[in-house]
């Protein structure tokens, strides 16, 4: 239908715009390449600076775009071209097979429980904290609640042949799991295309002086939100190797504002993550000696500053200096469960300084999807310096694009907290719905 | 007709069965009184899930259902549609909330298994009382009322129009631009801002779909979400549009001389005069032939214009319209750097604001300068004027304003004092690191005086003293200043408690307007139907009042395309029999919704209106209110099996 429109990805962006669309009357494809939609944001524990728990605010918004009449979820796909008509553009979607019958699947499960290998595939969805199956959910609160078998892992589809039998298969009393499914393709005729595609966490292990991959104890942000969450590999709890942390440090503008890495930008977020997440070590470990480094402490938006306000009230620790090094305290073989030794310039005092910590939180920036190029050649669109794809213009037209009727929403743009991808998911709604509902009426005045 | 109940208890996966005996509660909910079918399954909301609780309703013929899950504001619009499906009211279904409530925030299983019995035991006694309500949706008028002119009204403005409704954009003063209108160019382009605004201003204006009411206030609006009625004062500019052609004779004419707030009192202007929109028109309060009929100047403005156009006989107009959905624009004040005068603006001449600084780059006003220092944060992030909160704009501005003078006069010193640098959004870090490359030094430290060299009396021009702490250095300094300029922060305008008087609209804790959810529903109200768009919320910069903006126009579209809007069915109910007609619940709701009918002399809940909260029911003395799924009757019988 050419008076439809598609987004591409599924986070909080693209479930708002969506949303947002199907609501003004327009029927709407929503394209996400994860089993699941939901992004980054289920990922995360709470939410500054109201400290909302994440998955109570979001799930309900996954499942009112399943819920939707006008919205049409197409999940675990990708969009492989894009033609533009004289109005309106030609999609092609591929539908990757997830050898299992969505149909039949009933969510319940007994598939990973059997599967060879529970408990010993890595957990992307955990940011790697914890291990899966490879016929998995990525969460438990999932849309849609449908199995997926991981291609690069399955012992079957890697292989060839599991063992004497499917255990998967003899498991699903649904008989849900058919591993003849094929790739689909499906193609779509929209008069709108709005990009949602988000972003991915800098890899910290680009600065190995940082420790990152080296050490057990230095994590990331999104990892830390994995550790804290009640539905994470340790319920909620701040544990590492099974003890709490007595001493933890946090570093900020970890790939940001950073020349040795490229990115010259701001990530937006990092502070207020930051100081969110010190809060919730502060809130489950009374005791903890909490020391945060930052460079400038950019706590912006409505209620941060007051947010900044009360961690430091509850004791936390802000130091301005730069981190330069993390190692291990007692010597040069990296310990499990050992101590680090943050060393870094105090640049309020002028001088290096060295602390010591049990655990390391690295405060990751967002950095640009890895298949952004690809997206942006399929869509025609560029990208901006900092690799982000780029707006029509940078003060008066932050979701148009220079093609007309494709339009971006969220992070996908450039870093932004979840109040401000939301407010611009919805202006790339309202661009898109302005557009649609003009195309219907020429069209009426036509007939 | 003896109910019939059917219990479905979900696992939530592992979320809830970890913790709670999913088995042994099932058991006890089988033989509660009334329920005729007890299940449990893994995952209720998902599909066979819900084909369960269908298929009991058609095969046992249930008539009520309890589902014991996750918490109501996540499911229910769910099992409503599920039980809906299968012919049952929706609205005799009742949750027990046993994840968010039980297995979320208790360890102990025991403890836990017998406290989601409790409240499932709860939840049946109550839903045998439950009745069936009408699901209600009501007509939309489909056009909509901004208030406000700056660039988020006119964004908003533009975005509805364009999609073919019919909308009214009020501005309270004689001209569209808001603050942008004053500004000379824009970080981090370094674009000039009246080249940006130009094409706006030509749209709005020539846009079919739009009226424009300038010089006016909403004065009164009236109504609920689809159906809105607004009264609009338009005042006088006394100066007939039409006629006027410009010739300025007037304004020499006019004796008045009041200081010029577009140019931030930089400059003065007469009683009549040329508004940045080139029209000319009479400031009412300034000009004493408005006020008193006597004018000291002969001949006087009317005397003098060859045309005729200048009409003192206009007077206020009150428009009144019809709307679907109103969004609020009406953007920020800055703030008054006289409240901190240990930096002495209004003693030192050359002590301006940044906003001065915006109106004298624009006037190609900015005088060679030798040193010049940028203050950061005056007026936010203080608790000492009360604003605790980030201004979030002012960093930029400092950044290009002082990028502006170091490329203007390259031998001038300039410094920035600033707490943090928050160059936070697209570009802004980039251009915050092309500002220190031309010069600029940042130096991190507080302001505490600004003080005139010399001595003590303030001469024009004198050389100035900017005493601060170097906080990196941690050591009082002293930096001398030709020009000082204060980046002054965003505060809510003056008026801002009227226009939330006229609509019902809370503010936040700083003053501004007051979003329903932080998070997710940034730009909705606590009133359906109104929405914010722009610095009105809080602080910020342009292309994020832009996309807010567009995000407002975008939630009006819901109810504007569709001319159908869905409102609450679980209302307040009066009994006329038993209401004294006291009207405290008419003090009490939030919502304007009861009130007192003359005639009966009882009260009455407008259903439309009425959004089931329950305060009036609180606040009865006579116990003559109910609302509907939450009565006494109900309640209490949920409390009789916990006692
Ligand atoms: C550690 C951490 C903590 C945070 N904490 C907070 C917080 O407390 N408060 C807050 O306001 N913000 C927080 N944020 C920021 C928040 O995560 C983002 O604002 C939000 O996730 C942005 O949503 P999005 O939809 O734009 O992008 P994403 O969440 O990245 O979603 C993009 C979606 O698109 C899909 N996708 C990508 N490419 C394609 C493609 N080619 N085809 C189809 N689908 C595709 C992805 O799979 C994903 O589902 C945090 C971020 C991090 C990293
Ligand atoms: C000194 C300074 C420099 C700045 N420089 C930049 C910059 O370079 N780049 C940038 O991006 N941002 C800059 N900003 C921020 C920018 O000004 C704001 O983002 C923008 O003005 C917000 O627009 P708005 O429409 O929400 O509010 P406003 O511009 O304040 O407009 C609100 C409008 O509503 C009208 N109004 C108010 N109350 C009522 C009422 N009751 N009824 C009817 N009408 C009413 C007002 O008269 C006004 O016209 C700067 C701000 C300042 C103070
Ligand atoms: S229930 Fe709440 S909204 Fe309804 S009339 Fe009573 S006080 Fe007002």
């Amino acid at each position: 239908m050419p008076n439809s429109a598609l987004v591409i990805g599924g986070g909080i962006a693209g479930i708002q715009t969506a949303l947002d669309i199907a609501d003004a009357g327009f029927h709407v494809y929503l394209v996400e390449k994860e089993p699941s939609v939901g992004g980054r944001m289920a990922q995360l524990d709470k939410t500054f600076p109201t400290l909302d728990c994440s998955a109570c605010i979001l799930t309900p918004k996954m499942v009112d775009v399943a819920r939707h009449p006008n919205i049409e979820l197409i999940t675990y796909s990708e969009v492989c071209n894009i033609t533009n008509g004289a109005s309106d553009f030609y999609a092609t979607i591929k539908k990757k097979p997830r050898y299992v019958d969505t149909n039949k699947c009933t969510g319940c499960g007994s598939c990973a429980e059997a599967c060879r290998l529970k408990g010993r595939v890595t957990d992307t969805f955990n940011a790697g904290m914890g291990k899966r199956s490879a016929i998995y959910v990525p969460f438990p609160q999932a849309v849609p609640l449908k199995y997926t078998v991981d291609p690069t892992q399955c012992v079957y589809l890697t292989r060839g042949v599991c063992g004497k039998t499917f255990l998967c298969k003899d498991a699903c009393k649904a008989d849900a799991i058919d591993f003849t499914q094929k790739e689909e393709i499906v193609e779509l005729n929209v008069g709108a295309i709005v990009v949602a595609t988000g972003f991915d966490p800098f890899d910290a292990a680009l600065k190995p002086e940082l420790g990152y991959g080296i050490y057990p104890n230095v994590i990331t942000s999104l990892q830390f939100e994995r550790l804290s969450s009640a539905s994470g590999p340790t319920a909620g709890k701040i544990l590492l190797n099974g003890k709490e942390p007595r001493e933890v440090v946090f570093v900020q503008c970890v790939g940001s504002r950073d020349v040795t890495t490229g990115n010259l930008y701001c990530s937006r977020v990092c502070c207020m993550i930051t100081a969110k997440h010190a809060h919730l070590v502060k809130d489950k470990i009374h005791d903890a000696n909490v020391t945060i480094f930052y460079a400038d402490m950019r706590a912006f938006g409505k209620g941060f500053e007051e947010f900044y306000d009360r961690v430091r009230a509850e004791g936390v620790n802000y130091r301005r200096g730069y981190v330069s090094e993390i190692y291990a305290a007692g010597g040069q073989t990296p310990k499990r469960d050992g101590k680090l030794v943050v060393r870094s310039e105090d640049t309020l005092i002028g001088k290096p300084i060295e602390t010591t910590a049990d655990l390391v939180v690295l405060s990751v920036g967002l950095v640009p999807r890895v298949e952004t190029n690809t997206l942006a050649q399929i869509l025609q669109l560029t990208n901006s310096s900092d690799g982000f794809l780029a707006e029509a213009h940078p003060k008066m037209l932050p979701v148009d694009t220079k093609i007309n009727g494709v339009y971006l929403a969220g992070v996908a743009q450039g870093p932004k907290d979840i109040p401000d991808a939301v407010a611009h998911a919805k202006a790339a709604a309202s661009a898109a719905i302005v557009r649609l509902r003009s195309r219907q009426s020429s069209v009426a005045s036509q007939q | 007709m003896k109910s019939q109940i059917g219990v479905y208890i979900c696992h939530c996966g592992l979320n809830i069965a970890n913790t709670v005996d999913v088995e042994q509660v099932r058991e006890f909910a089988r033989i509660l009184p009334n329920v005729a079918i007890a299940r449990n399954y893994t995952y209720m909301c998902s599909d066979p899930g819900q084909a369960l609780i269908t298929n009991d309703i058609r095969d046992l013929g249930l008539t009520h259902v309890v589902v014991a899950s996750c918490s109501p504001r996540m499911h229910e619009p769910t099992f409503r549609a599920t039980i809906h499906k299968a012919g049952l009211n929706p609205y005799v279904l009742e949750m027990a909330n046993i994840r968010e409530q039980c297995s979320w925030v208790h360890s102990d299983r025991t403890l836990a298994t017998l406290k989601a019995m409790d409240l499932i035991a709860s939840a049946v006694a109550k839903v045998a009382l439950l009745v069936p309500l009408q699901e209600r949706e009501v007509k939309v008028t489909q056009s909509a009322l901004v208030i406000g002119g700056g660039i988020a009204g006119m964004t908003a403005t533009l975005d509805i129009a364009n999609a073919g409704f019919q909308v009214c954009l009020v501005e309270k003063q004689t001209h569209l631009g808001g603050r942008v209108a004053q500004l000379d160019t824009t970080f981090p382009t370094q674009e000039r801002v009246a080249d940006l605004l130009a094409p706006v201003l030509r749209a709005i204006t020539t846009h079919p779909n739009i009226r424009v009411i300038t010089n006016a206030d909403v004065e009164k609006v009236d109504g609920f979400i689809g159906n809105f009625r607004a009264t609009i004062r338009a005042r006088p500019t006394f100066v007939d549009a039409m006629k006027c052609d410009a010739c300025g004779k007037c304004v020499d004419a006019c004796p008045v001389n009041v200081p010029d707030a577009f140019d931030a009192n930089l400059t003065t202007r007469r009683a009549i005069y040329r508004a940045p929109d080139a029209r000319f028109v009479i400031d009412a309060r300034a000009c004493s032939f408005v006020q008193d009929r006597v004018c000291r100047s002969d001949p006087r403005c009317a005397a003098v214009c060859d045309r005729n156009a200048i009409d003192f006989s206009q007077t206020e107009n009150l428009v009144e319209i019809n709307i679907g959905a109103i969004i609020v624009a009406t953007g920020a004040a800055t703030f008054d750097a006289t409240k901190k005068p240990e930096l002495g603006f209004g003693t030192y001449s050359n002590v301006i604001t940044s906003l001065q600084f915006e109106r004298l780059a624009a006037r190609q006003e900015l005088q060679s300068v030798k040193d010049v220092v940028f203050v950061s944060c005056v007026g936010s992030r203080d608790a000492t004027t009360g604003n605790t909160y980030c201004s979030r704009v002012c960093c930029m501005v400092n950044a290009k304003q002082a990028r502006r003078i170091q490329e203007k006069f390259p031998d001038a010193r300039v410094t920035v004092f600033y707490a943090d640098v928050r160059a936070f959004g697209k570009g802004h870090e980039e251009f915050y690191d092309a500002v220190r490359k031309t010069g600029v030094r940042y130096r991190r430290g507080y302001v505490s005086e600004i003080f005139a060299a010399g001595g003590q009396t303030p001469k024009r021009d004198q050389k100035l003293i900017v005493r601060a702490e170097d906080t990196l250095i941690q050591k009082p300094i002293e930096v001398s200043a030709d020009l000082v300029v204060l980046g002054i922060g965003m505060t809510p305008r003056a008026e801002t408690n009227e226009i939330a008087n006229v609509l019902g609209l809370p503010r936040s804790g700083d003053g501004f307007l007051l979003e329903i959810h932080p998070k997710l529903r940034p730009v909705e109200t606590a009133v359906d139907g109104v929405f914010l768009a722009g610095a009105c919320q809080g602080p910020k910069d342009i292309v994020d009042t832009i996309a807010q903006a567009r995000a407002a126009a975008s939630s009006a579209f819901a109810s504007l395309c569709r001319g159908q809007v869905k409102i609450e069915s679980a209302t307040a109910r009066v009994d006329e029999e038993v209401c004294a007609g006291c009207g405290l619940c008419v003090a009490t709701c939030p919502y304007g919704a009861p009130a007192l009918i003359a005639r009966t002399g009882t009260a009455r809940v407008n259903q439309v209106l009425c959004k089931g909260c329950g305060a009036c029911e609180a606040a009865c003395p006579s116990k003559a209110i109910q609302v509907m799924q939450c009565t006494p009757r109900q309640v209490l019988a949920q409390i009789a099996v916990l006692a």
